[in-house]
């Protein structure tokens, strides 16, 4: 069977959505491709490149590479600010549409703009009055939230669930005072900082942190939360983030708190020992952050050699907050009527199909399924994309 | 493709055949896989049967957990797609893809195949760590391959009740989450003996793997005492004793187990470096067969058409061999079509008049694209990427890249060099992959720009010719860029490499027309970090205008 007139939808833009889209659609399938918010690229689209004199092999830099693939390609219909309302099967999926009802998080200004410059629109007028109080601020080709949005019914054959995660909430671990301290950030905030002003600077006054604290495992392997996995990706993401502030800023004093660290990369063994000379690793996750002058930040925790307390402060503290179900995982299990994990992920058939699920015709792809890594969920999404090809019987 | 959207195109016939090298159950899943797709595979395994990886179950869970496995296997023995040398193994294997003419020994026959696409599936290697934590092997002293063995024995299991069993892991090396899996599996499995204790002395838990933080949880939860420590305990009379100083309740604490169970390492296939060679891929950390470039992953070597799945690219278990396996499925469905491609023209061009055949192009192209025939070079139009390092590096300048031949650039360059009200006039190479984007992005964004500043286009940082740079000097510039991507991070392996030497080579010309060294830099950027392209041309901008203008001008 030909590949003509077959057509798959995506839930999601994230890395996960727009690779499964691209891979799709190398062999003529048509795609629609669905996201809730009002720009392509998902958290990835957000991470800054960590490489130090050399590439950290982040992965943040593909992210990049496959939304241009994506707004480049015609097969491929990007459907912005827009949610699944329902679902009708019968042989094919009659997907109910509607704008989406997901608010941009960070509406302070009457116009939020995308991670990439590949973004179409780049500017989204989240609020209208804002605008008009200073027209001339508002870019060319601003495009209204309001107006954005398809609702409707699409006929598709397979749909493939993208819908990704979302990071732990810090707030709730509220002894770290995250958003009460300014100088408290996450992992997320770190890159976004590190992203749009190429250094590390301290929220509350714009210099550059000299001594600087990560708790690994905020949120994740927490019995109390309940959360028992690892999200694979937080100690990668702070080594590779300490390493690059380390190059920039040789003076840097890094400190991280830490369970046990994971592999970061190929050479894992290699990367680990350069950390180890580049800064410093405390196996004790503190509990306690106490302000101090100045907006630093005091922290109580164990020495390993005596056992004793040591109370240290810091300029800047990262959290490096992990991966959690996706905050529409239990609406869109409904709606598409496939089971949700224990720790309430997507559940794929088996450990060796974690792509295909038990509902004929529905895929997963990246985070909605579990923790996973910028490569990771690229490698899922083209599993599921294969999947979905020998779905449709398309050769 | 967008870039030759406007030039001739030409059909070329392909082979469609592919070549699956490991009969292990990565192999297996990879020829059926591919089979499946309407493509003839021919696999192959050295050893006499199938599914190698078998013989250690234990290295990849119980049977309940990985259904249809026997199946698969019993399946491709009698799939018609797929021809099966067991005892075999690859001599050479000439071409590019789409392609390739791979010869194989089997016995003392050598059989010939003309494949479009080769896919590596080796399986890993693992050995004991004894000699890490000082121990000899002895009754009492178990590699965790004869743990998983007892184990996996009604019989043997009862020579564990009632005794003490510890466990080394993460101490004698950095380990992975696989060489977890496996302890955690033993130590699950003995929580079911009655009256056997397990003491597991652990480095780093690599439990980033999904299910691993539950088995962990679950252990503790049955009894398994775990004591993490930073080294190696202290371990007597060839386990006789371990002990370690715990900081917290301040004392030594000391166990006498009745066996001692040490880790695995899982390493890469000892075939691997030889088949590096024969099929001229990158050989990256640890022996693996694949660079740690993100723009390879999951399944791309450095060339084309040779795929590397599962554990020949990295310390893997079956769920992420088969997401690579599917993968490969995907790509090599991309690649081979119905055995018709569609290239450029004027993709590459080899200019026959200057060819002298010297095979610098040959030597350098890091995809293996390019053999010979009898009056020139010829690059093979479907394995060229088309990154251009040969034809910067080509003494006689016999090679040109479509839509970067040397007219258009040095043209470019002429006409880059602008008056900006004064201000410093810097022309920036910059790699289309990386550097170029950077570029676009701060220029979207607003960022930082200085006004005469100009960016050129090449398709790879080992594009950028030693010419080029000299040629914008001479025009006028007062400052030169070579933007590339990290080391590491490069398309084409070394593209950036190659253009870092030739800076180098600039450097050393400009002291010898008494030009500042500080007017060229090299300098590597990713395609999403337009603030860091905005921090590095301003700071040019700046260190220019402490210089002055270019006397050149």
């Amino acid at each position: 069977m030909s590949a003509k007139n077959k057509k798959v939808m995506v839930v999601g833009g994230g890395i996960a959505g727009l690779t499964a889209a691209w891979e799709l659609s190398r062999f003529n399938i048509d795609v629609e491709l669905i996201e809730k918010t009002p720009f392509l690229g998902g958290y990835a689209i957000q991470y800054c490149c960590k490489a130090t004199d050399e590439c950290r092999q982040c992965g943040a830099c593909t992210v990049e590479a496959m939304l241009k693939n994506v707004v480049d390609e015609p097969k491929i219909k990007v459907h912005l600010a827009t949610e699944v309302e329902k679902i009708n099967n019968s042989g094919r999926f009659s997907v109910d549409l509607k704008k989406s009802s997901c608010k941009p998080d960070s509406a302070t200004e009457g116009v939020i703009r995308g991670y990439s410059k590949n973004n179409s629109p780049l500017h989204v007028i989240v609020d209208k009055e804002k605008c008009e109080e200073n027209p001339d601020a508002v870019p060319e080709g601003a495009l209204e939230l309001d107006t954005m949005g398809f609702s409707g019914k699409l006929d598709v054959d397979a749909v493939i669930l993208a819908s990704g995660f979302q990071p732990f909430d810090a707030e709730q671990k509220g002894t770290y005072g995250y958003k009460k301290f300014p100088n408290v950030v996450t992992g997320m905030d770190l890159e976004r900082i590190i992203r749009e002003n190429a250094t590390v600077v301290r929220p509350s006054d714009g210099k550059t942190a000299q001594k600087i604290a990560f708790i690994q495992c905020v949120g994740s392997r927490d019995e109390r939360l309940g959360n028992l996995w690892c999200s694979q990706v937080c100690c990668p993401y702070a080594l590779r983030m300490a390493e690059r502030i380390k190059h920039k800023n040789a003076d840097a004093e890094i400190t991280v708190f830490y369970m046990d660290i994971q592999n970061v990369g190929k050479d894992y063994a290699g990367f680990y020992e350069k950390c180890k000379t580049d800064f410093r690793f405390v196996r004790n996750i503190p509990v306690d952050v106490f302000p101090m002058e100045n907006d630093s930040l005091s922290m109580r925790y164990m020495n390993e050699e005596d056992g004793l307390c040591i109370n240290e402060e810091f300029d800047l503290l990262v959290l490096s907050v992990g991966i959690m179900p996706g905050p529409d995982n239990s609406n869109l299990s409904d709606v598409f009527d496939v089971g949700l994990n224990e720790d309430g992920f997507f559940a794929g058939i088996d450990k060796l199909n974690s792509t295909s699920t038990l509902k004929d015709g529905i895929f997963l792809a990246g985070t909605v399924a579990g923790p996973k890594d910028i490569a990771a969920s690229m490698a899922h999404a083209g599993q599921a994309a294969s999947e979905v090809i020998k779905h449709l019987g398309v050769s | 493709m967008t870039d030759m959207k406007h030039t001739d195109m030409e059909e070329i016939n392909i082979a469609t055949d592919v070549l699956v090298l490991g009969g292990g159950l990565t192999g297996i899943k990879a020829a059926s896989e591919i089979a499946g797709s309407g493509y003839k595979v021919v696999l192959v395994e050295k050893d006499a049967e199938l599914g190698s990886q078998k013989g250690s179950k234990s290295l990849i869970g119980s049977e309940e957990e990985y259904k249809g496995l026997q199946d698969l296997e019993d399946k491709i023995k009698t799939d018609s797609n797929v021809e099966i040398l067991t005892q075999a193994s690859l001599v050479s294997a000439a071409g590019v893809t789409g392609d390739f003419t791979a010869r194989l020994s089997k016995g003392e026959e050598v059989i010939e195949h003309n494949v479009g696409a080769i896919v590596v599936a080796t399986d890993f290697a693992t050995g004991a760590l004894n000699e890490k934590y000082g121990l000899s092997p002895a009754d009492n002293v178990l590699t965790q391959s004869r743990m998983d063995e007892l184990l996996a024995s009604e019989a043997d299991k009862e020579k564990l009740s009632n005794r003490t069993v510890a466990f080394l892991v993460g101490l004698g090396q950095e380990g992975n989450p696989l060489v977890l899996e496996r302890v955690l599996r033993s130590v699950l499995a003995i929580q079911e003996i009655d009256g056997c204790d397990a003491y597991i002395y652990a480095g780093d838990l690599k439990v980033a793997s999904n299910g691993l933080e539950r088995m962990y949880k679950e252990s503790r939860e049955k009894g398994a005492v775990y004591f993490k420590l930073t080294e190696k305990p202290e371990i007597v009379e060839n386990g006789k004793t371990i002990s370690f100083f715990d900081p917290v309740a301040r004392r030594n604490i000391e166990i006498s187990p009745d066996f001692i169970v040490v880790e695995e390492e899982m390493r890469a296939d000892h075939l691997n470096e030889e088949l590096a060679e024969i099929l001229r891929i990158d050989v990256g950390p640890l022996g693996f067969l694949q660079k740690d470039n993100v723009h390879f992953f999951p399944v791309r070597s450095n060339r084309d058409g040779i795929f590397v799945a599962g554990s020949t690219r990295g310390i893997s278990g079956l769920p992420s061999a088969w997401t690579d396996v599917e993968n490969i499925a995907v790509e090599v469905r991309d690649l081979l079509g119905d055995g018709k491609k569609s290239v450029a023209k004027n993709k590459v061009v080899v200019d026959e008049d200057k060819c002298v055949i010297c095979l610098t192009c040959y030597r350098c192209c890091p995809h293996g694209a390019i053999y010979w025939g009898d009056k020139k070079a010829i690059i093979s139009p479907v394995a060229c990427q088309g990154c251009g390092i040969c034809a910067s590096e080509c003494p006689m300048d016999a090679i040109q890249i479509g839509g970067f031949n040397d007219e258009e650039i040095t043209e470019k360059v002429k006409s880059g060099v602008v008056s900006g009200n004064g201000t410093p006039r810097i022309l920036a190479f910059c790699c289309q992959n990386s550097a170029f984007e950077a570029g676009e992005m701060a220029d979207i964004f607003k960022m930082q720009f200085p006004d005469g500043l100009r960016m050129i286009k090449v398709p790879c940082a080992g594009k950028i010719d030693l010419d080029y740079i000299l040629n914008a000097f001479v025009a006028g510039a007062d400052g030169v860029m070579v933007m590339a991507c990290h080391p590491g991070n490069c398309k084409s392996d070394k593209g950036n490499t190659f253009a870092q030497w030739r800076v180098n080579d600039a450097y050393r010309m400009l002291e010898e027309v008494g030009l500042e060294k500080d007017r060229l830099c090299f300098a590597g950027i990713a395609s999403n970090m337009g603030s860091d392209f905005s921090s590095m041309v301003v700071d040019m901008e700046k260190r220019i205008n402490e210089l002055g203008l270019s006397p050149l001008k």
